[in-house]
């Protein structure tokens, strides 16, 4: 059976997929996910998943965030009002930009 | 772990739900994450009639999409609440309908007119924007992690208000005007969101001293004032004469707090508010309207894990 | 494959032709318009935080096409406030199923209808996907885009809805009520333009085409999930099959007035003459 390993770096991380590893049981699948994928990058704590129990949409199933202009939901949309009085609203805008970026370059030859 | 060691260990993201934390410890986070959840689903109670009488086009998406991540707001939070093992979420969502849930003291006020939607939009949502931002250092880490997304999410949220405001006061002069009423009408609340002073706030020392809350509510506060009374200043708006906001030679303010309404405050608190009562009222009814929605998921949810794992192996 | 010519761009129409391309747009517009407008009565009242989240998904989605279809009229010289805000409510050509009120907590209902309307609106834009009208072609593709999901969203409801007692009673209430208001849908206009409409190359497939399509699809599936579909058994549809008013002449009930009312309360109450946008225009994207 193959199990799916989430690696957190460090305590009050997130855990991100880094791998999986075949496995009998949860037990045996933790012992293997900790020497192939705890050995050497730092590593807090492996989550395994069993791989038959993980129910996946992707990009080819949908278009993430739609088809058509959504562009209201963004803070970079009100270009009438400025985010830098308060760092948090900022901080915030930047993130959005960033994220409508990689998101345009996901979906770039797509449905963009 | 006993309360002492999580008072030693307490530090931004430090404890997650395979640590064993004290029930102490857990009563208080439950207490103030379940506020917070409940807080998100009772202000999108507020905002809804809004979507329907947006006037523009854009602006109804607009306000359907703040609405909509208002309770996934409400989502992430109650799932960071329920990871603390006193609640399940249907408890939490059944206190709110019955009346036991406490939320913010906004959104026990009814909001009528669309002028008044940039005192939760714009004020509101950015004072608790404020707070957000600093509890992505709480130590409860599923918090922390659900601030991360709210916070993400949020700038849009007070662009939008303050988008809106920006309209309104560069508008009419009777839009200009009844802006101005409505600014008037909120402002002493707006500025109640914070609480009272620290000595008169009775869950303060203990959450900040385990690490799920980093600043005080005096604190908060003047960092809103800050930035915000410019702000409003900015669209001419006139700070009401009371309360008395001083400001103190190091440039933040001072709150004269025997000027604001405690009683309703704390009338407020207790969900006893006339307003309390029609709000939580709605919720009550709402929700009891979906309940067979509810069971028939159970149901099918019940069926189909009875079949599930056979099709597994 | 069209052997009709290809229309030219919206400025050089002849009379007719653009009479014909207005009214195909608005019956667009004013489904998604409507249909979004009722369905956002749901944000904070769905069953379930995740199922609010995904309904309120699906309205904005369905507004945002009623705004591209809006805005091709607008090459006609027409502004947001005269499609809308301050438009005679007697002119909105939208089908009486996307006017009528929920009952509070009848959560069938939008799922019903949002089951009827869609598998319906896919067909539709279907039958656009070659129009002769050179402005509507990237945009039905976008706007299909997002069909699979409302599709995907009401047929699983559905299913599971239906899989219980009291559900299943519920849904076959709810399609007793809505199935008449579903059948005009494929109701014309007018049926002079209609035929005009069709003769142009506007759209590739006639209503009654489009409208025995769609039952050949949501008749099998309702009845798989054991519903009963009421329709005479030849799958003919008679003026008797449908309801008193059918929305697409421009008569409409009772519920659209108030609708029309409240949505544009704040518009008039603050002495508006225009709408605000915050978007870009869909052709400078």
């Amino acid at each position: 059976m193959i199990w799916e390993v989430f690696r957190q770096e460090k305590p009050g991380g997130y855990h991100t997929h880094c791998g999986n590893v075949h496995a009998p049981d949860a037990e045996m699948a933790k012992l293997f996910a900790e020497v192939q994928h705890g050995r050497r990058k730092p590593t807090n704590s492996l989550w395994v998943v069993p791989q038959p129990e993980i129910a996946e949409v992707d990009a080819e199933d949908t278009t993430f965030g739609g088809t058509t202009d959504k562009s209201y939901r963004w803070a970079m949309t009100y270009t009438g009002v400025d985010a830098s009085f308060a760092e948090e609203v900022a901080e915030s805008q930047r993130e959005q930009e960033t994220a409508d970026r990689e998101r345009e370059e996901v979906t770039a030859g797509g449905n963009s | 772990m006993d309360i002492e060691t999580v008072k030693e260990r307490a530090a931004p993201r430090a404890f997650s739900p395979k640590d064993d934390m004290p029930e102490e410890y857990r009563k208080a986070a439950t207490r103030m994450i379940q506020f917070h959840a409940n807080s998100e689903i009772m202000g999108a109670y507020l905002e809804r009639p809004f979507i329907r009488q947006a006037p523009s086009l854009d602006r109804k998406l607009a306000f359907s999409a703040k609405v909509q991540d208002e309770i996934g707001h409400g989502q992430l939070l109650y799932r960071a609440a329920e990871s603390l093992g006193i609640k399940t979420r249907e408890e939490m969502l059944e206190e709110l309908a019955t009346g036991d849930g406490k939320f913010l003291n906004c959104f026990h006020y009814p909001m009528e007119e669309w002028v008044e939607t940039p005192m939760i939009g714009f004020f509101v949502d950015g004072a608790a924007m404020r707070r957000q931002a600093t509890l992505k250092r709480s130590s409860w880490e599923p918090y922390a992690h659900a601030m991360d997304k709210v916070c993400f999410e949020e700038g849009f949220h007070v662009k939008h208000g303050e988008d809106i405001l920006r309209e309104l006061a560069t508008g009419s002069r009777a839009e200009r005007e009844r802006l101005q009423e409505a600014f008037e009408t909120w402002w002493p609340r707006i500025i109640q969101f914070f609480g009272p002073t620290d000595d008169k706030s009775t869950h303060h020392d203990f959450a900040s001293e385990v690490g799920l809350k980093q600043l005080s509510n005096d604190e908060l506060r003047n960092a809103f004032l800050n930035a915000y009374i410019p702000k409003a200043e900015k669209y001419g708006l006139e700070i009401p004469e009371e309360p008395r906001i001083r400001k103190r030679d190091d440039g933040t303010y001072r709150v004269v707090e025997d000027d604001l309404d405690w009683d309703e405050f704390f009338t407020v608190a207790k969900n006893d508010y006339e307003g309390s009562h029609v709000q939580i009222g709605k919720r009550h009814d709402t929700q009891e309207a979906v309940e067979w929605v509810r069971t028939v998921l159970d149901e099918h949810e019940q069926t189909s894990m009875g079949t599930a794992p056979a099709a597994a192996d | 494959m069209s052997v009709i010519d290809h229309l030219s761009g919206p400025e050089d129409l002849a009379p007719d032709e653009r009479e014909a391309v207005e009214t195909l747009l608005y019956r667009l517009a004013d489904d998604e318009f409507v249909l979004a407008e009722r369905y956002t009565e749901w944000q904070v009242r769905s069953p379930t935080l995740e199922s609010d989240l995904a309904l309120s998904n699906i309205a904005q989605d369905e507004l945002g096409h009623a705004r591209l279809w809006y805005d091709l009229l607008e090459d006609f010289g027409h502004e947001e406030a005269d499609l809308l805000w301050e438009r005679d409510p007697e002119t909105f050509t939208h089908s009486t199923l996307v006017e009528l009120p929920f009952e509070s907590g009848d959560w069938a209902d939008p799922i019903v209808r949002s089951y009827l309307y869609d598998e319906a609106e896919h067909l539709r834009l279907q039958a656009l996907e070659d129009s002769s009208y050179p402005r509507l072609e990237d945009r039905v593709g976008k706007v299909q885009g997002e069909e699979r999901y409302h599709r995907e969203h009401a047929t699983n409801w559905l299913e599971r809805l239906a899989s219980t007692e009291e559900g299943h009673e519920r849904v076959q209430t709810t399609l007793d009520r809505l199935f008449p208001h579903a059948l005009t849908l494929f109701q014309p206009v007018d049926p002079e333009i209609e035929a005009r409409i069709d003769e142009y190359g506007i759209r590739t497939q006639s209503l009654d085409a489009l409208g025995q399509q769609w039952l050949e699809t949501v008749v099998p599936f309702l009845e798989s999930l054991g519903l009963a579909v009421p329709i005479a058994e030849d799958g003919a549809v008679t003026a008797d099959d449908l309801p008193e008013t059918i929305g697409r002449d421009a008569n409409h009930t009772e519920d659209w007035f108030d609708l029309y009312e409240e949505f544009t309360y704040t518009y008039h109450d603050l002495g508006r003459d225009s709408a605000e946008r915050i978007m870009s225009d869909p052709d400078d994207q």
